[in-house]
């Protein structure tokens, strides 16, 4: 059988199978969260909630009117002790509100929906603040609402998962196919589409066979790096190119995650707000597993739920290793989009000292953008901007692949960041 | 835990593929061994002798340019081996021991570091050294012994002049230059000719597995061939020119192991193919039309030459940059 795929892309050794087996366990919320009042792409949501109030689990606590954003929610059920500054996993800093943790009580659920038009979907999704839980976290009510000139066919539930390490699409396709898969028709629904199909990569077999037990339409896909990246999935599995800044919108299709599927199921079918989500911990220095843990726990906490460090961890990362975001401490917390925490040992990471580039081509030969990244890192660097645009910087996705093959292990994604930053700030 | 402790922080990826710029250069040495080692078999151990002097002349002048400039060594990227190695190579076997040594002093100081060292020179540095050295020592690098001749060891009697270029019995005309020769002794590489590069059979298994390791691009030493054999064609108007042309002269090294140099030569499909085509070309239309014997060296400077422009006016077009496929119905599936 022919899998689908793109061109271009990397093989990293995918490190799954240390976590893959491990079935996902609830982390209890800790005594103190302190839950991030942004926890999505837009504009960050003002506390609903005052100082000495009470509040339910999963009751509304952050919300704004101020242009695109998604509602956060308190995962436990106490009282709020206030607001602090934290620095985020991708290092910025936004008030997080505290709540004390104050144990058992009546969870707060929306009305359950049992035959819901594709209205009443959008708006539920809305409600219960689910953005994309692939790890963008872009309210995902937004991507349901496409202008009336942009007919949507396709609807693709994206499972690629092919970030190095990150099991927990995995478990949820094993453990909730069926959930996984009417969440799937819900999201089909919402944006009237003629299709619904779920990308897997082919590393996954137990999570294919299931969702086609379920009932859905899986197309397997190689199992290559980026292949769950937006543009690439929509080639892989439609043939089309997405225009260079444009949405997959425009070209009939709506992209959503496995776990975005599944917290529209638990929305729309159990009337579930958003706020808490499974969550890899793996690398060397952790013992691996999948947990289901609420937002606003701590990343010392995570660990410490796991069993604490088994050996020097030198980079722990937020995300996959990949694209995720190294953290110098661990005091971020989780949200919505926190899908993976590695604690990676020296011999998994590159350490090595960068060198010159030798222009060897090999970063052009795997990018999936079709950019050349060593003219670009080299123009960025010599501060010739207008020659970094012209060679296609502002294309990048960031994937990695570049600065992964590399053999002069270059830090090929950095310059190419810094590059789009200056091109945008000074309006090249 | 404390949430205090601290970890290292750099941008992603944080993972990289094996392999770095030392283990390629590494494997491209080895893939030259098998033409060392035809050709201290074919010409002696004083060819093996040129060659050490033109790898230690390499690493001497490398190193003694970051002295002098008070930069950081860089010969652990081993990339003085390969220009070493080929420089000496394309060398002839009986050569007076000063040309690979000033060879390698142009290499490395000219082409390579006063360029900005690994990757930012503008030529292949073994290529433009032949050619500097043959314009130089025109008579030293045209004088070439035959396979077996005058021992073993008979090389290092006249290392100081090279041997006389009238000397009969030793010293006689490459296929290139006159001499006879049938195809197989060409395959084998027993002919006269430069230490590396009569022995086409060392040169495709080195070539093949550097393209099996996925080292150098197949496209070029394809494209290369290709077109040097079509442009015999032209010129000669015969069938049974053509191979005894591929085999011959520093075409088998030039196409595997100097065109394909990462620093000299393009970086997309298109450049990749206007270069090698046009090198191929331009090495047999030196042989046919020039004053010397081989172009190879030649064709492959004006192919570097070349790359700038064609990296610069070849950019591909970005993933989805020229605008929307026609949307397809739904439910169909690719292939």
């Amino acid at each position: 059988m022919n899998k689908f795929t793109f061109r271009r892309g990397v093989h990293p050794p995918d490190r799954k199978s240390r976590s893959e087996g491990e079935a996902v366990r609830a982390m209890p919320a800790p005594g103190i969260v302190k839950v991030p009042l942004s926890q999505h792409i837009g504009a960050p949501c003002e506390p609903v909630v005052r100082e000495g109030e009470t509040v339910r689990k999963g009751q509304l606590i952050g919300h704004t009117d101020k242009g695109l954003s998604a509602r956060v929610f308190s995962p436990v059920f106490g009282r709020v002790t206030g607001t602090e500054v934290i620095q985020t996993p991708s290092g910025g800093r936004v008030p997080h509100l505290v709540i004390e943790n104050g144990g058992e009580g009546e969870e707060f659920r929306l009305p359950p929906l049992s035959d819901p038009g594709p209205l009443e979907i959008v708006e539920r999704v809305r409600e219960a603040g689910i953005v994309g839980m692939g790890g963008a976290a872009f309210p995902t009510h937004a991507k349901l609402t496409p202008p009336k000139d942009k007919p949507i066919d396709t609807l693709i539930v994206n499972g690629a998962e092919c970030e190095p390490y990150i099991t927990c699409d995995a478990r949820l396709m094993e453990e909730r196919a069926a959930e996984v898969f009417e969440g799937g028709l819900l999201l089909q629904r919402a944006v009237r589409a003629e299709r619904l199909v779920f990308g897997v990569e082919e590393n996954k077999p137990e999570a294919v066979r299931l969702l086609r037990e379920a009932g859905a339409e899986v197309a397997v896909l190689k199992t290559k790096y980026p292949q769950g990246a937006e543009k690439q999935l929509i080639y892989a599995l439609t043939g089309r190119k997405v225009p260079a800044g444009g949405l997959p919108m425009d070209v009939g299709a709506v992209v959503d995650n496995v776990h975005t599927a599944w917290a529209v199921f638990r929305a729309v079918r159990e009337g579930k707000t958003c706020y808490e989500r499974v969550m890899t911990v793996s690398g060397g220095a952790v013992s691996a597993q999948n947990l289901l843990v609420p937002t606003g726990v701590s990343f010392a906490e995570v660990l410490e739920f796991c069993g604490g460090l088994k050996a020097e961890a030198l980079k722990v990362i937020s995300g996959g290793p990949m694209m995720g975001f190294a953290q110098f401490n661990l005091a971020a917390r989780t949200s919505k989009a926190t899908g993976a925490l590695l604690f990676l040992t020296a011999e998994e990471l590159n350490t090595d000292k960068a060198g010159p580039c030798i222009n060897c081509a090999r970063c052009a030969r795997a990018c999936p953008m079709r950019l050349m990244p060593m003219y670009i890192d080299g123009f960025t660097l010599a501060g010739d901007l207008p020659g970094a645009k012209r060679y296609g910087a502002l294309h990048c996705i960031e994937c990695g692949c570049c600065a992964y093959s590399c053999p002069a292990k270059r830090p090929l994604v950095q310059s190419i960041r810094l590059a789009k930053k200056l091109i945008k700030a000074r309006n090249i | 835990m404390p949430e205090s402790k601290k970890f290292l922080v750099s941008s992603s990826p944080h993972i990289a593929a094996p392999g770095s710029v030392r283990q390629i250069m590494l494997e491209v040495s080895l893939a030259l061994f098998p033409a060392l080692l035809c050709g201290t078999l074919f010409f002696g151990a004083y060819a093996l002798f040129v060659v050490g002097l033109a790898v230690g002349s390499c690493y001497l002048f490398e190193r003694l340019f970051n002295l002098i400039r008070k930069k950081t060594d860089t010969t652990g990227d081993f990339s003085f081996l390969v220009t070493g190695l080929l420089l000496g190579l394309n060398l002839p076997p009986w050569v007076p021991f000063y040309v690979p040594i000033a060879g390698g002093a142009f290499a490395m100081l000219i082409v390579k570091m006063l360029f900005g060292g690994l990757g930012k020179n503008f030529a292949n540095p073994a290529a433009t050294a032949r050619i500097f050295l043959l314009l130089c020592w025109s008579s030293a690098m045209t004088t070439f012994v035959q396979p077996f001749s005058g021992g073993f060891f008979g090389g290092f009697s006249t290392m100081l002049t090279g041997p006389d270029p009238g000397l009969d019995g030793v010293v006689g005309p490459t296929p290139l230059g006159g001499g006879e020769a049938d195809l197989l002794s060409l395959f084998l590489g027993n002919v006269g000719g430069c230490i590396g590069e009569t022995s086409a059979l060392a040169l495709l298994i080195g070539g093949i597995w550097l393209i099996v390791r996925r080292i150098i691009d197949w496209k070029i030493p394809l494209l290369v061939l290709a077109s040097a054999a079509v442009s015999v064609l032209i010129f000669e108007q015969d069938f049974s020119a053509v191979l005894p042309a591929l085999l011959s002269g520093g075409l088998m090294i030039g196409a595997f192991f100097m065109a394909t140099d990462y620093a000299t030569s393009p970086n997309t499909l298109w450049g990749t193919v206007i270069y090698a085509v046009f090198i191929g070309f331009m090495t047999v239309f030196f042989r046919t039309f020039s004053n010397y014997p081989e172009g190879m060296s030649f064709a492959i400077l004006l192919g570097n030459i070349l790359v700038p422009l064609l990296d610069k006016f070849l950019i591909p077009r970005p993933f989805g940059a020229k605008g929307p496929d026609r949307p397809k119905a739904a439910g169909e599936v690719r292939k």
